[in-house]
């Protein structure tokens, strides 16, 4: 059979809505599901999938359920953060309406590189209009997309930024700061996590790891 | 002249300050500081040099107060030259500290330790173009082994100078360093740390605050972060300019079984139940030689002399105190001591604090709380003391509750003395099984009602080591040194104050008051009142007054089994000791004192109650 190819927007549209379905759902969502999520008959979606599944983004079940590859995972949450980075910087900053700005949002996510989203990300949790009152921990709200506890041990991930950046003092000595490359050495059950960071073992309570947004590293 | 050792923990400093100073070491706080710095001196060339060892520290921009007590020692300016001590293993993250101390422009040297670790896993340092790079001299040394340490003093004292490197920040915060510079010639290390909030000058902490309220919203980070990440990014181009990585091979990680669930938490309780019935087991066998000589050799000698009643009953309780001071602080404190440095100073207690988060999380603590509860089995008082490593007033609230309530050898040796003695050593373990049971429910309690915040657990895991003598001797001797000094006058002065309310009739006076209470209540007879009065004064003196006043040592004879259970949970659930309220009214203040004396009495008595009712 001839090899198709599709457009990279399509292919980033499919594994995003992909994505969304999955963690919404926590379980590998139906062809009609990912048919009805991007507004598209199925017999259009259908050959999308196949050929993302030919590039080896998705895994299509006997039952077909789509379960993700961990290259499709990792495309599918990028092009998710930029669209929701994006959208927030829109409807926040700049006083756009919800569909205005999510339309906008997915049109840009395209195009925008991982860099320009990560400094966006940083000036919106900086940004005064969108400081939020401390909650019980000191450790601030959750991270927007991952958090270091979301990883497991043995992965290498880059650090994007830290929560609750008042009480991080201690983190930043240790050179805990955004990116640097650190790899995580062991996790417990309960989240405890012990990290290397220049060369050093750092042992950080799960409440600390959750406020640690990272990144997989390239 | 004096000279100051300056480094991260766990890099050496201390084996490098035993190596250069020998024993005989001092230990003091520095003024208005509750952090104890290390003394000792050295003899060079007929020259006497006095040799600090500053606290471990990662930062000196840091409010803790072993960060605060640095960065005065440098700014009074109490060294003619400062050693910066580096890990050669982590030379990237030691340098960190290292250009911090750089904007101080104070003469220094640097010691790049571990060198011999650092070949033996590949690395190769070139310590010449280092000190190109810092503009200071550069020793590499191998302090366990004693290689080139004697080459440290004369390079203090012949090419000590001012650091030439300078950390080069985002420009923004360079130009507010000239600002800050032209307009209130203020020095740059000054500025920094003003911009960070640190400052007691008001005129330049507002203007440093305006300063960087406006970086802060041009770059969307903190000037902290920025400072921090500038400094990081240069220390790791000054590394890879001096490190070479060879062939590696990887030792055997002996983490791979410590810090796991399985095997690691089994390994836990094993080395925490073994360190404490050797204390006992040592203990026990060291108070039996210490107790009796004490009455043989001092105590009969003073009741001999004959003198008359109240210089008598004085002495007497004066002695008294001490022979329960020292047949307590020897063979129980200062072994448990032993043991805890032993096994602080192999690196593994950090391991333990990481196994232990989860557990604390419930307790409403966090795993850095384990070490001041471990230290609670020897003494209470520097348990308390060493709470200030936890950062949040929850936390210390919380910990110096469950440390009150932990069993100390002073009640260890109320458990070993009644009720292992009289009933049986199945019944003294039931003992500590109560406790435990009753500390759990305590912190389950406190963790709902107390405000505050949780901070949570950032703590680096030194690497595992040999343990060295000498460094294990210098740490259980200060924290024997606040059992001493901090306790032991307390001990003194209350038993004497004791003695006299019992020489004038007080004492019997207030058990008449008291005994219909213990004897309903509790079931136990009037002078149990006094002797448990005691209790509180001097845990261990509980039992003896009980001996004392009930006319035999043979407690099994003059009282019943339960009674003597009663009375043994009782004392052990008091608040431990006067010691103990004065060291919590200094370090938490009044109200956490009172609160905490006034629970634990209350929950000895309802316990003892309890048990009274149900064993009538």
């Amino acid at each position: 059979m001839e090899q198709m190819t599709i457009d990279f927007s399509v292919r980033e549209d499919f594994l995003e809505a992909i994505f969304i379905l999955a963690r919404d759902g926590r379980r590998p969502p139906f062809v009609r599901e990912v048919a009805s999520a991007l507004h598209k008959p199925e017999g259009e979606v259908l050959p999308v999938l196949t050929i993302l599944g030919e590039n080896n983004d998705i895994i299509i079940d006997g039952d077909g359920g789509i379960s993700m590859t961990p290259q499709g995972q990792d495309l599918g949450m990028r092009v998710v953060k930029k669209h929701e980075t994006l959208q927030c910087f829109f409807s926040e900053i700049l006083g756009m309406d919800g569909p205005s700005a999510s339309n906008e949002a997915c049109t840009l996510e395209h195009a925008v590189s991982d860099d320009t989203i990560n400094r966006l990300g940083t000036y919106l949790k900086y940004s005064p209009s969108r400081l939020q009152k401390g909650t019980e921990s000191v450790w601030g709200t959750a991270c927007p997309l991952s958090a270091l506890t979301d990883f497991n041990e043995g992965d290498d991930v880059v650090v994007q930024q830290i929560l609750g950046q008042e009480r991080a003092n201690r983190l930043l000595d240790l050179g805990v700061v955004p990116g640097e490359r650190v790899r995580i050495k062991r996790k417990l059950a309960n989240q405890a996590l012990v990290v290397q960071v220049k060369g050093c073992d750092v042992a950080l309570s799960p409440e600390v790891a959750a406020s640690i947004c990272v990144e997989r590293a390239p | 002249m004096r000279f100051a050792l300056i480094g991260n923990p766990g890099v050496g400093k201390s084996t490098i300050f035993n190596q250069l100073t020998g024993l005989g070491v001092e230990v003091n706080r520095y003024p208005g500081s509750v952090v104890a710095l290390e003394q000792g001196n050295v003899c060079y060339k007929n020259e006497k040099i006095e040799i600090t060892d500053l606290p471990g520290i990662y930062s000196l921009d840091g409010s803790s107060d072993e960060e605060a007590l640095v960065r005065t020692f440098i700014e009074e300016r109490n060294a003619a030259c400062l050693i910066a001590v580096l890990d050669a293993t982590r030379l990237e993250r030691n340098l960190y500290l290292l250009l911090q101390v750089a904007e101080y422009r104070m003469p220094m040297i640097a010691v790049v330790n571990k060198i011999d670790e650092a070949e033996r896993s590949g690395l190769t340092i070139d310590t010449r173009r280092l000190s190109e790079l810092l503009g200071i001299e550069v020793i590499a040394v191998a302090a366990r082994q004693g290689r080139n340490i004697d080459r440290i003093v004369p390079a203090a004292l012949v090419s000590a100078r001012p650091p030439g490197v300078l950390t080069p920040y985002d420009h923004h915060i360079e130009a507010a360093l000239t600002s800050l510079e032209k307009t209130l010639s203020t020095p740059r290390h000054r500025s920094l740390l003003a911009l960070q909030g640190v400052s007691q000058d008001p005129l330049l902490r507002d203007s440093a605050e305006s300063i960087a309220r406006e970086i802060e919203q041009r770059h969307r980070m903190s000037v902290h972060q920025i400072i921090a990440t500038n400094r990081h990014n240069f220390s790791r181009h000054l590394a890879a300019a001096v490190i070479a990585i060879g062939e590696r091979k990887a030792p055997f990680d002996l983490d791979s079984l410590l810090t796991r669930t399985i095997p690691g938490i089994p390994i836990l309780f094993a080395i925490l139940v073994f360190v404490l019935l050797t204390v006992f087991v040592i203990g026990s066998w060291l108070e039996g030689i210490i107790v009796p000589a004490f009455t043989t050799y001092v105590i009969a000698p003073f009741i001999a002399l004959g003198l008359p009643p109240l210089p008598a009953q004085i002495g007497l309780s004066l002695l008294v105190a001490l022979q329960a001071g020292f047949g307590i602080a020897f063979p129980f404190v200062l072994t448990f001591y032993l043991a805890f440095s032993f096994l602080e100073d192999t690196g593994y207690m950090t391991r333990a604090a990481f196994l232990a988060d989860r557990a604390m999380h419930r307790l409403g603590l966090h795993g850095e709380a384990l070490i001041p509860m471990v230290i609670g089995f020897g003494c209470t008082v520097p348990a308390i003391m060493s709470i200030r490593i936890l950062k949040t007033r929850r936390e210390k609230t919380i910990a110096a509750f469950l440390i009150t309530m932990i069993p100390c050898s002073a009640r260890t040796v109320v458990i070993a003395g009644i009720v292992a003695a009289f009933i049986g050593l199945f019944w003294a373990f039931t003992i500590y099984l109560i406790i435990f049971v009753l500390i759990i429910v305590t912190a389950l309690l406190l963790s709902r009602i107390t405000p505050g915040e949780q901070f949570g657990m950032i703590v680096e895991m030194t690497p595992l080591r040999r343990p060295q003598p000498a460094l294990v001797l210098t740490k259980a001797w200060i924290r024997i040194k606040e059992f001493l000094f901090i306790a032991m006058p307390v001990l003194i002065v209350t038993s004497i104050a004791l003695g006299l309310l019992q020489y004038s009739g007080i004492l019997d006076a207030l058990q008449g008051i008291v005994a219909p209470l213990m004897m309903s209540l509790l079931g136990l007879p009037p002078y149990a009142s006094t002797a448990l009065l005691f209790g509180i004064f001097r845990k261990e003196l509980a039992f003896e007054t009980l001996a004392v006043l009930g006319g035999t040592a043979d407690l099994g004879s003059i009282m019943s089994a339960v009674q003597l259970y009663t009375f043994a949970i009782i004392s052990v659930l008091f608040i431990p000791c006067v010691s103990t309220i004065a060291v919590l009214y200094r370090n938490l203040g009044a109200r956490i004192a009172v609160l905490a004396s006034v629970y634990s009495v209350s929950l000895g008595i309802f316990i003892g109650a309890l048990i009274n009712l149900l064993m009538k």
